[in-house]
């Protein structure tokens, strides 16, 4: 069985929004004006950061978790996580009662105003089942720390990088393991 | 299983039943990088980068992908307009390309019998790859004046590259810098010409050493080994001080020094008059992070300085680029693997050769505007926006009588835009060519509508020296849209040029490829050409240099006039220079900082790139935000003496209390309002233009640095503004 994940390296985020844009043309039309995000890059900082003055750019988005306090929380099974590691929000079955949007530690899901659900970051299943890469993680990211596969393949790079850099750059959780309470 | 491959396009045409698939190359700004573009019912489906680009690898930033959106946007001028109103009235009539450009013909034929055709001024802003065709009309019109950004943009890397080694260095990423000094720049957010942010990252994550020169923490120089924060305007000093130390420890690439320098002892002079006490004191940077920073640059093998913009947007433009050229210079990694290359481009018609400069007779390069006072800019065909409005608005030294802006919106762009705004209101024609009708463009004549990158062929890269060419292919046709290139070609057989042009404009890329021996046909065939790639070319012929050295003392410049080493020179307003001012204006405002989706003025109707950024950020430190009673996300209003304007506030870390940082290049296109909020939170209200001020050589104007007050809009409320949010966060 194939375990995917997507594991953004937040230490050699640029903050260049790239995976913004590419995540809206894969879910919106041309011609839309708006429309909610599924992932969104924000600025942390300038601040004092374990006492070091610091910077970071940080990305929200669904971390698809092992034990998903999302899908505990939705009373109409509305979230589930599929054996090869995506959590799926099936937008046909949410009512839009907003209770999963509470329990993400992770503030990655948001209410769809124009749809009345929820909304977030399916990992582009459609295209994955597809053999295609997720939008964001398509190349795309000029700092190449946007990362989808196997966790323990990227977690191996991310080390290896951070080897290179002389130490530098994230630690990456195991495989990350959210219950509910 | 499925076998995941990265920018997978045959697997994306079947699954989304693209019908094709044409790869060609951006220009949502300077361009570079290679892109797929899929077409689906003859409309672009999707935008992707290609893989088997050598500049950027695949990767693609915001603008890139948003170009779609850009191309179909429902306020696009489609066709031909011309002004049925009083200026700034936005009424508009659609007219034919006929009877457009014989309108535009015209008028530049009755200007240039009556006044000469001097008083016929082109320009262009950032350019549309358009540089080499508006120069073409311009000298074979006979005139001397086309106004571009080069004052203070790019033209000085090129003039002092030329006059100091021959070419504009170029950073060597590709080879693996093992220690990168970005100097006034993010590259990771902007593009600077030849550089893009995916070979500067990749050469990071190969474990480069980073030291970064900026006033404010940006995320590279948070992630930096050094960072110097500097006082804005002091880079002259800061880079002499280092220099002083790689001179006094002699931490700089003797061989070099004796072989290929011209100009060593006045220049060590110059340096000894910079001891680290003094630049300390000048740049606010402690001496002892000024010697670290010079220590490692200079002791790291290869290194590159990443450099850009800001430090031409001041009045030591033309002696930062040399400063940092010589920084690259002394520590033998000019020329070098890894360090600042003197590329080759492949031999084609260069945009020298193509702007047909050789064609301007020599009277009439004579009364180029500013050419007596910018003698630097002069000889490489750039001129001082101020001249020109000057020789609108006081018709001195002879009057300008026509505009013709192509891809260029100088009144949100120029310093001291309320004159520009003057001058614009008086001029007596004036042409635009434009995506959309910009605050510029509703006071002018006639607008003629522009296509975007994804509506033209071209050569690609053409006037850049990183040494590649990559072929622009066209992928769409939007309404009566024609690129700048195609209508100049035709505007140029109106005025009875023809005989230097072509019939169309696919001949004139033959023409441009021609001394490869290929034709535009064969050339989109292929990913990209490469000129000839070699290091360390000096040491058999020397440098394009009249001494055929590296020039430290400058003898162009000395020939021209000009102090011959560099030098430091407060910026016309600062504590230092003008300390009663700094009393009533008592913060030092730096402008420009990019954030990503725009690129200047351009993109504030893109959707997918507006809702990024929805308002003008100006960035306070917490102890000048407690003192002006500034909140986070407050309306303020930043005012110098020349006006005020108004952005929200973002309070934060990262620079010294005295300095406050705003956006530039803001208007609202959804305020419908034909000022489409020119000037409500545009920065060059604030900047000053005066020729005194700008730098001596460049005629580069100062506004980078200024002295402003900031306070909460509510004690002092601007005349409010119809604006619309159609934008969500």
């Amino acid at each position: 069985m194939n375990r995917y994940a997507l594991i953004i390296e937040e230490f050699a985020c640029w903050g260049c929004k790239a995976c913004e844009v590419a995540c809206k043309q894969e879910y919106n039309p041309v011609d839309a004006t708006n429309g909610i995000k599924y992932l969104s890059v924000w600025g942390d900082g300038p601040k004092l950061m374990n006492g070091k003055l610091d910077f970071m750019w940080r990305v929200n988005v669904c971390k698809h978790c092992e034990e998903p306090p999302c899908a505990q929380a939705c009373p109409v099974e509305a979230i589930m996580k599929r054996e090869d590691g995506i959590v799926i929000l099936d937008y046909e079955k949410c009512t839009g009662c907003q209770l999963c949007i509470d329990e993400c530690p992770y503030h990655a899901i948001s209410f769809d105003e124009d749809r009345k659900t929820v909304a977030k970051c399916n990992l582009c299943h459609h295209r994955v089942d597809k053999g295609l890469y997720p939008a964001c993680a398509d190349n795309i990211c000029l700092a190449h720390c946007i990362y989808f596969g196997d966790p323990a393949e990227i977690e191996k790079k991310i080390l290896e990088k951070r080897k290179i850099r002389g130490g530098w750059g994230d630690i990456i959780p195991k495989a990350i393991k959210i219950s509910r309470r | 299983m499925h076998q995941f491959r990265y920018s997978n396009s045959e697997r994306e045409m079947e699954v989304y039943g693209y019908d094709s698939v044409v790869k060609s190359h951006c220009r949502m700004c300077h361009g570079g990088c290679g892109v797929i573009v899929f077409v689906k019912d003859g409309k672009v489906a999707k935008i992707a980068g290609d893989p088997d680009c050598p500049i950027a690898h695949g990767t693609l930033c915001t603008k890139g992908l948003a170009s779609a959106q850009l191309a179909y946007h429902p306020d696009r001028l489609t066709y031909p307009v011309k002004r049925v109103g009083p200026k700034a009235s936005g009424r508009w009539e659609r007219i034919s390309w006929d009877e457009a450009l014989d309108t535009i013909a015209e008028r530049i034929l009755a200007y240039k019998e009556k006044y000469g055709p001097e008083s016929v001024v082109f320009g262009y802003g950032t350019g549309r790859e358009n540089e080499a065709v508006i120069y073409r009309i311009a000298n074979l019109l006979g005139s001397p004046n086309v106004l571009t950004a080069g004052h203070f943009c790019y033209g000085p890397r090129i003039s002092t590259g030329i006059i100091t080694c021959g070419t504009n260095p170029i950073a060597d990423y590709e080879n693996f810098p093992k220690c990168i000094m970005m100097w006034g720049n993010n590259v990771t957010i902007s593009n600077p010409d030849e550089y893009k942010g995916e070979p500067f990252s990749v050469a990071l994550d190969h474990g480069a050493k980073l030291i970064v020169v900026d006033p404010r923490l940006t995320r590279p120089a948070a992630r930096a080994n050094v960072w110097l924060q500097l006082r804005p305007g002091t880079d002259a000093a800061l880079a002499l001080g280092m220099l002083n130390v790689i001179v006094n420890e002699e931490l700089y690439d003797k061989e070099f020094v004796e072989k290929y320098i011209h100009g060593w002892e006045p220049f060590v002079k110059r340096v000894n008059e910079h001891p680290l006490d003094k630049v300390e004191e000048i740049t606010w940077v402690p001496k002892e992070k000024i010697r670290e920073a010079a220590r490692l640059f200079a002791t790291t093998k290869p290194a590159a300085i990443q450099w850009g913009v800001a430090i031409e947007q001041q009045n030591n433009c033309a002696d930062n680029d040399r400063l940092l050229m010589f920084l690259m210079g002394l520590t033998g990694n000019i020329d070098a693997p890894g360090g600042q290359v003197l590329n080759r481009t492949p031999n084609i018609v260069n945009v020298g050769q193509f702007g047909a400069h050789g064609m301007l007779p020599k009277d009439q390069f004579a009364k180029r505007l500013g050419g007596e006072r910018f003698r630097l800019a002069s000889r490489f065909a750039i001129i001082q926006p101020k001249c020109v409005w000057d020789a609108i608005l006081e018709e001195k030294p002879y009057p300008v009588k026509m505009l013709f802006f192509i891809s260029s919106n100088p009144v949100i762009t120029r310093a001291n835009a309320k004159e520009v705004y003057r001058a614009l209101e008086k001029v007596e024609f004036m042409a635009v060519a434009d995506f959309f009708l910009t605050p510029t463009a509703e006071l002018a004549d006639i607008v003629l509508p522009a296509a975007t990158w994804l509506e033209m062929d071209y050569v690609g890269d053409f006037w850049k020296r990183h040494g590649y060419i990559l072929p622009r292919r066209k992928v769409i046709q939007v309404g009566e849209c024609h690129s700048d290139h195609e209508m100049l070609n035709d505007l140029a057989h109106r005025i009875g040029q023809g005989q230097y042009w072509w019939d169309n404009f696919e001949k004139a890329l033959d023409y441009i490829l021609h001394p490869m021996g290929i034709t535009w046909n064969d050339f989109k065939k292929m990913n990209y050409i490469r000129g000839e790639v070699k290091y360390y070319k000096y040491k058999e012929g020397g440098f394009s240099t009249p001494t055929r050295k590296f020039e430290l003392y400058s003898t162009t410049l000395e020939k021209m006039g000009y102090d011959p080493l560099p030098q430091y020179r407060e910026p016309p307003e600062s504590p230092v220079s003008t300390p009663e001012l700094y009393k009533e204006y008592p913060y030092i405002l730096i402008t420009g900082a990019r954030p990503p989706g725009f690129f200047h003025t351009e993109n504030r109707q893109v959707p997918r790139l507006r809702e990024l950024h929805r308002d003008p950020i100006v960035e306070i430190h917490p102890d000048g935000a407690a003192k002006e009673g500034i909140k986070e996300g407050d309306w303020v209003i930043i005012e110098s003496r020349r006006g005020r304007v108004r952005q929200r506030a973002k309070i934060a870390l990262g620079r010294d209390p005295r300095i406050v940082a705003a956006q530039h290049a803001w208007w609202f296109p959804e305020n419908k309002d034909p000022g489409h909020g020119w000037d409500e939170s545009n920065i060059n209200i604030l900047t000053d233009n005066a020729l005194e001020g700008c730098d001596p050589a460049m005629g580069a104007s100062n506004i980078r640095t200024l002295l402003c007050r900031i306070y909460p809009e509510k004690k002092h409320p601007m005349k409010k503004k119809n604006r619309m949010s159609d934008y969500r966060d």
